[in-house]
């Protein structure tokens, strides 16, 4: 069953992608304001929500689990390592797709308000974990860093949700998420956009994924470096 | 062969401690800085980005004509395209209204009965007049169809 799971997780990954970009471009109407700016609608929401909760809430929670004694493992690590990576390429997506449709929109690439500075400074403590995990060369202490490095600054997240809710800001509320559980966006829109999310976040999963097995595997080519020095140095000295 | 053992036995690593916790501590370094740099530009300046109609007109007094972003919606009929720009009445949420003149040319969907935050002055210390540099349309959280009732004709073509 995980196996066939497993298999299918490229191809329904791009099935859908190619749905939203096909109903997003062709299938829904134009929006009563916006026009056929509102096809940005379909990726922009989806990649916000992979960016901020999906990869950064995986990489939060496998470094809480890596912390743990009981759960504590190599793979926490580098799910929590693969996550961020990812975490880093659809915060630079979110930044330039919000610019993208900010620009026509509201008449400006980039408004220093709460909800875009906050977004900005998660990407910079991404790109922090990263810097973090390379600064360290004793692997545990490497792991341990970037653990409490990400929890800490996971905190920035809930920040971002909320910030068009607790201060005034240029950047609209949210569409899906809302405070009071109501949609705010009309039929096929909707539908498109919800596929959209469920498509950016199998993305994801796809992309973590195929990460981590390059990471495994490059992890096993330098042990088996290792080994192989260490054979030539014993055979040297017999 | 003593000799090769000895050879073989694990040596010491280097001390890479302390030059990862200086590395370590260089990124959080730069970190707090380009936080820091971040903050000062977007939370800390502007945590609120504008003030509403009636919030600037509740405190026009202490205002004076410091530069604001001032907040409202656009009212229908009194948009007047001029050579600079466009002129046309801000409305708050009760029965404040704010003159904008506003110099360059408005965003594409800068509209009439539309949220607007525009960046500028009030002419003077009393007046209610405000002078506008740059217009920013704010749009809702809400999606409509342009047109929800159009239903597709057999051969495909919109009615």
């Amino acid at each position: 069953m995980m196996k066939v799971t497993q298999r299918l997780l490229g191809p329904v990954t791009l099935l859908l992608l190619a749905l939203t970009f096909w109903m997003g471009l062709w299938v829904t109407p134009p929006d009563k304001v916006q026009g056929n700016l509102v096809r940005l609608l379909y990726v922009h929401p989806p990649i916000a929500w992979v960016a901020l909760y999906v990869s950064f809430g995986t990489a939060t929670i496998a470094s809480c689990l890596y912390l743990w004694r009981r759960t504590r493992s190599d793979a926490m690590d580098r799910i929590a390592h693969c996550a961020m990576e990812i975490s880093v390429v659809f915060i630079v997506l979110t930044l330039v797709t919000g610019s993208i449709w900010g620009r026509p929109t509201w008449g400006v690439w980039w408004a220093w308000d709460a909800r875009l500075t906050s977004t900005a400074i998660l990407g910079v403590f991404a790109l922090a974990y990263l810097a973090l995990r390379r600064a360290n060369d004793d692997p545990t202490v490497r792991a341990r860093r970037s653990a409490v490095f990400a929890i800490l600054t996971a905190i920035n997240v809930p920040i971002i949700h909320f910030s068009v809710v607790w201060w005034k800001t240029l950047h609209q509320g949210a569409s899906v998420l809302t405070s009071t559980g109501q949609l705010n966006v009309h039929g096929s829109m909707l539908w498109t956009m919800l596929i959209g999310f469920v498509g950016f976040t199998l993305l994801f999963f796809w992309l973590l994924r195929e990460r981590y097995r390059l990471e495994v595997s490059r992890d096993a080519r330098v042990r088996t470096r290792v080994d192989e020095a260490l054979a030539t140095r014993r055979s040297e000295g017999a | 062969m003593a000799e090769t053992v000895e050879a073989l036995t694990p040596v010491e690593p280097p001390a890479s401690r302390s030059r990862s916790n200086r590395r370590s501590l260089g990124v959080i370094a730069v970190l707090v800085l380009v936080v820091g740099v971040l903050l000062s530009q977007g939370l800390l300046k502007s945590l609120n980005y504008f003030e509403t109609v009636d919030q600037a007109l509740g405190q026009r007094a202490s205002l004076g004509t410091k530069v604001i972003r001032l907040e409202g919606v656009v009212e229908p009929g009194t948009i007047e395209r001029t050579n600079a720009g466009a002129s046309f009445t801000l409305a708050g949420s009760g029965s404040h209204h704010v003159l904008v003149t506003a110099q360059g040319s408005p965003p594409q969907l800068f509209q009439a009965d539309i949220p607007v935050v525009v960046v500028g002055h009030f002419v003077s210390a009393t007046s209610l007049d405000f002078a506008g540099t740059q217009i920013m349309v704010k749009h809702s959280s809400s999606y409509i169809a342009a047109h929800p009732n159009r239903v597709k004709a057999p051969n495909g073509t919109s009615r």
